[in-house]
């Protein structure tokens, strides 16, 4: 490749040393040659080697030095590929990957057949999905080196993506038949022919697929996909004979996958669900051991063919002990028919194993030997955990104590006891029992995490870093290695803690900490570009590509996103004072009680922060050192990674555009979470606080596609024609956005006004939903604030007894806020009454006060109780300390 | 349950389920590593609603000194808690072993496990037929030592897709695995860990 300018041999050579050094990571080495050739009067402005300079500066990690270098020797030699590869290069490594693609085609400007750059350069293209750019590139590369066999496969592969399977099929048809030799096992030509394959199925052609794979059926060492392929082949092109015996065989080498049963089925044409339930018999004889066989006919079944099949997997499942027994059933509960079943048949199993230990009376009449002891407990776990998917809490907490005075040491028990109260609303209580669960068997992560995760509910956040901290590595702040290992769930629930205790910097930080790890999984993509062309993985590799366009569709990315955009919103609705205005809270029209209420609350804030930022202090020299060493570990790994700006908290929420930056999270959920209907409420809501109308239009339209009964939906309807009308008032429109609004309102509303819609929603469901009445009594406060106590009386007069947890809880807090309904303290005083009644567990319901005298009596039980252990252990030292202190199960109940 | 082979879009499920349950963790690019290095290797066992409650996550490993071909390894297995006793672990190892010998010719499959394991440790020796072959001293960030295990893999071969083995109503089966680190992960004496 000749250079625009050229050095003489001596320099010529120094500079193929720089490019060695370079390559071989030799960055020090490679710095004195460019010395050497840049300190020759003639050559000081030479143009490659100033940008080589600068490329090896970046190596060292010298970003800044890097770019100035690289600069420079680009403007000396505008025309040297060199220099337009190098800053590409530079460019790459800062992540600015479409900076590099301008970069790289400069490059081929000067130097069109350059493999390298033509690599490079296919490879930011399939990085940023420029599939056409990919497609041009790979062509290019086929004609320069036919030869290869990567030359080939990317070629066909850009096809593919392009989605021009036939084309991307001729390609490695063509590949094949000019190869000559294979190998007996050949892994590589293997994955090659399933890739193929695959390519034939999404193109349709089914029997052309049939065939390929017919014929290289012997060279495919993949046994596997050959037969799942060639059985859903066989069903689709309705040749059913030829598929029985491949799923036959597929469910002797695994009898657990589902999908083998149901195109079993399929492909023998079996469907009247006795029939099925038959053949599933069939196959519990031939797999005793397999779980299948078993459990699918539950699914199948009705009526008493069901309870046959219950009464025979439950009782199996009770007197072999297997804790899933119920989680397994779960999901036949969304039928009230079969739950109704389940429930009389544990039942009646309950009453006779307390009887006779038996299952039933007839087994007690027909002298059937005795069942388990265990199968009691079993059965107590089960109802409670039955009741308690029912929301019974009392009969579920009934059960669970009996299971548990049974079997005091039965971790589950206590597992399953938490669960009760969290879903009856004591996060607290809860948490305590899952404490004790762990601390039954340290040993185990997964208690461990249960453990964690039920202190973040009870907004226990520094409990539940410690906690964790008995599994993360030592010497790293346990919130520090849980962000490093990318584990969401806990940074989402931290986020979901801080959020609830309004701490929202810290709330904030960590739902972009998890948006940074989606981040990294997208970056992470760019080396198994050029790896799976190599390892022939083709298949993988292009779930790979089609799992990362939409990566950001994933839940964690949802939860964490959800609660961003949620914080960013409030922060805007009411923005944080300044530090210096909190204090001057307005004292001389406080009562004295209150005085003294506010001013030990004032003393506590003040410790607890001291405290809080002496630990924070500390934190921040162990994250400096952490930092400092990792980057000392990086420096010859990875030198290019950018460092991201920290993330820190009382920056974050004091930002100045937290409607901008609600958007950022709100984009990938529009994009990828489309079918979610919370996406297009949550873009409501910030586009109402932006006063966009279109867009507010735009996400009720979204909305009502995913769901035209949304209770939320109608109060956006309602707030947006308020929002028109407010907006009609100060300026006219445009007249195609006039056009394109007045239609949509037409569609939304018809000729109504916004009023009396709201009454008709409200006619309509004030009797039967809850959430629909909540809406639309919003709606009445909206259009008319004299409306207050009607609408409150509304709200407060539904049915207690017809709702859940969750809604009551909703209502009541927006009582207590006054930010839907206005201020009524009183009304939410007496509401809260009333659900305490009916929710007797739940602790939002409750007094603070008695809150407070429960917690202490608990604290001091425990006291007393390892107090009572110390004397216990002193008595008798060589005995194995008992782990399981029931100083919180004697508190609690 | 529905046992079957992992894909792509299940290996962050898989990491997920890796970190309810285990000590040792690794960074997703490490998941994409072994699920796009031997796509066949890694199982996951899904409950009815599609979320994943167990996986074995396994790989191949060059032939040690004196050795013809190469063999199996898992990376990392692991069920929750609150679906054990259904013997999903052993299920998972028997189609990965299966997979091994026919992708790759695996002659036997190696794994490591804590020595205060005792339910892993009975797992492999009672069910799946492993053999101790040393004690790895330190091998666990933590200090702890490892058992070094095998099975050997000819009898799969010769069989043809019929595990023999028989599934008991096995205990637990929650182990190892902190060799491979991905960028500083658990950073460990053992070698490799890096892709591409």
């Amino acid at each position: 490749m000749p250079s625009s300018d050229p050095l003489p041999p001596k320099e010529a050579a120094l500079f193929r040393k720089l490019l060695k050094c370079y390559e071989m990571k030799q960055y020090k080495n490679g710095l004195k040659l460019a010395k050497q050739i840049l300190s020759n009067p003639k050559f000081t402005e030479h143009g490659e080697t100033l940008a080589m300079k600068g490329l090896t500066l970046n190596g060292l990690g010298r970003r800044e030095e890097a770019y100035k270098y690289v600069r420079m020797g680009l403007r000396n030699d505008l025309r040297s590929h060199v220099c337009w590869h190098v800053y590409g290069l530079l460019q790459r490594s800062d992540k600015k990957y479409d900076e590099a693609i301008k970069c790289y085609r400069n490059a081929l400007k000067w130097e069109k057949d350059n493999l390298q750059i033509l690599k490079d350069l296919s490879l930011l293209q399939i990085q940023m999905r420029d599939l056409e750019g990919y497609k041009e590139t790979r062509h290019h590369l086929f004609t320069l080196r036919p030869s290869q066999h990567a030359s080939w496969t990317g070629f066909a592969m850009s096809y593919h993506l392009l989605g021009e399977h036939m084309m991307a099929n001729n390609i490695l048809e063509t590949f094949s038949q000019s190869q000559t030799s294979i190998e007996a096992h050949d892994y590589r030509q293997s994955e090659l022919l399933l890739y193929q394959n695959q390519i034939l199925i999404e193109a349709h052609q089914l029997q052309q697929a049939l065939d390929h794979l017919l014929k290289f059926e012997p060279q495919i060492v993949d046994k596997l996909a050959v037969r799942e392929t060639l059985g859903d082949l066989y069903i689709k092109l309705k040749q059913e004979d030829k598929a029985v015996p491949i799923y036959e065989s597929l469910i002797q080498r695994n009898p657990e996958n589902v999908l083998y049963y149901k195109q079993y089925m399929t492909a023998r044409r079996v469907s009247s669900p006795s029939d099925i339930v038959a053949v599933y018999r069939e196959f519990q004889q031939q797999y005793p051991r397999a779980l299948c066989p078993r459990r699918l006919p539950l699914d199948i079944a009705s009526g008493d063919e069901f309870r046959v099949v219950a009464d025979e997997y439950l009782r199996r499942g009770l007197r072999k002990g297997i804790p899933p027994l119920f989680v397994n059933v779960r999901s036949l509960h969304q039928q009230p028919e079969k739950a109704n079943i389940i429930e009389s048949l544990t039942l009646q199993y309950f009453e006779n194993l307390t009887r006779s230990g038996h299952f039933s009376r007839e087994d007690a009449d027909a002298g059937v030997p005795v069942e388990p002891a265990s199968a009691l407990v079993w059965t107590a776990l089960f109802l409670a955990q039955h009741y308690d998917y029912m929301r019974d809490t009392n009969r579920a907490l009934e059960y669970i104590n009996v299971a548990i005075d049974h079997t005091p040491t039965l971790i589950e028990l206590l597992i399953t006891k938490g669960r009760i109260f969290k879903h009856a609303g004591d996060a607290v209580e809860a948490y305590v029992w899952l404490e004790e669960a762990q601390s039954m068997d340290t040993a185990d992560r997964y208690i461990n995490s249960k453990c964690a995760k039920y202190m973040l509910r009870a907004n226990m956040i520094s409990e539940a870093e410690d906690i964790c901290a008995k599994f993360t590595r030592e010497g790293v702040s346990a919130m520090d290695n849980l962000n490093e290992m990318q584990c969401m769930w806990f940074q989402t629930e931290c986020a979901l803690a801080f959020q609830r205790m309004g701490r929202w910097g810290e709330a904030l930080k960590k739902c972009h900490e998890v948006d940074r790890h989606f981040a990294e999984i997208i970056e992470d993509q760019f080396d198994f570009h050029t790896y799976c062309m190599r390892k022939m993985t083709l298949r993988a590799y292009v779930g790979l590509l089609r799992l990362e366009d939409v990566l950001r569709r994933h839940p964690f990315y949802f939860k964490a996103a959800k609660c961003g955009i949620e914080v960013y919103m409030r922060l805007y609705d009411k923005p944080l004072k300044s530090e210096a205005t909190i204090e001057e809270i307005d004292i001389e029209n406080l009562p004295p009680s209150e005085l003294k209420k506010l001013r030990s609350k004032q003393r506590k804030a003040k410790k607890k922060a001291e405290l809080e930022s002496a630990q924070a202090a500390q934190a921040q020299v162990k994250r400096e050192q952490h930092q400092k060493s990792k980057q000392q570990a990086n420096q010859e790994t990875d030198p290019d990674a950018p460092q991201l700006d920290e993330l820190i908290p009382e920056k974050l929420e004091r930002t100045d555009e937290p409607l901008e930056k609600a958007i950022e999270f709100l984009k990938p959920l529009q994009q990828f979470a489309k079918e979610r209907i919370e996406t297009h409420l949550l873009a409501f809501e910030v586009y109402y606080r932006k006063n966009k109308l279109l867009l507010m239009l735009q996400s009720i339209l979204r909305a009502r596609a995913v769901n035209p009964e949304h209770p939320v939906l109608h109060s956006c309807i309602i707030r947006f024609m308020k929002a028109l009308a407010n907006a009609k008032k100060s300026e006219p429109f445009n007249e195609h956005v006039q056009q394109v609004l007045d239609k949509a309102t037409k569609e939304l509303i018809g000729t109504k006004t916004p009023q009396q819609l709201n009454d008709e929603f409200i006619a309509k469901h004030h009797a039967t939903s809850i959430l629909h009445l909540y809406e639309g009594v919003r709606g009445l406060y909206e259009l008319d604030p004299s409306k207050k106590q009607t609408a409150i009386k509304l709200i407060t007069s539904f049915n207690l007894s017809k709702m859940r947890l969750e809604e009551a809880v909703q209502v009541y807090t927006a009582l207590r806020d006054g930010d839907i309904f206005g201020e009524c303290e009183k009304e939410a005083d007496e509401y809260k009454l009333l659900c305490q009644q009916r929710f007797q567990y739940a602790r939002i319901f409750r007094n603070v006060e008695e809150l407070e005298a429960q917690l202490q009596e608990k604290e001091a039980a425990k006291l007393r109780a390892e107090e009572e252990q110390q004397q216990l252990n002193h008595l008798d030292s060589n005995e194995v300390s008992v782990t399981s202190t029931p100083a919180s199960i004697a508190a609690a109940s | 349950m529905n046992i079957r082979c992992a894909k792509p879009e299940d290996l962050m499920t898989m990491q997920h389920c890796n970190l309810l349950c285990l000590p040792e963790n690794y960074q997703m690019k490490y998941y994409f590593y072994h699920g796009l290095t031997w796509p066949q290797l890694s199982y996951v066992a899904e409950d009815d609603k599609g979320n994943i409650v167990g996986y074995v996550l396994a790989k191949m490993e060059e032939p040690e000194p004196g050795e013809e071909s190469k063999h199996g390894h898992i990376t990392s297995l692991a069920v929750k808690r609150s679906y054990r006793r259904l013997g999903l672990a052993q299920k998972l190892m028997n189609q990965a072993s299966q997979a091994m010998v026919e992708c790759f010719n695996a002659q036997y499959v190696s794994l490591h496990v804590r020595k205060s394991n005792r339910a892993a440790l009975n797992l492999y020796t009672n069910s799946l037929k492993f053999k101790i072959i040393e004690v790895e001293p330190k091998y666990y960030a933590d200090g702890e030592d490892a058992y070094a295990m095998r099975r050997d893999l000819r009898e799969l071969a010769e069989d043809d897709g019929k595990p023999k083995s028989k599934d008991g109503g096995d205990e637990v089966s929650a182990h190892d695995h902190s060799k491979h680190s991905h960028r500083g992960a658990h950073n460990h004496s053992g070698h490799d860990g890096h892709c591409c």
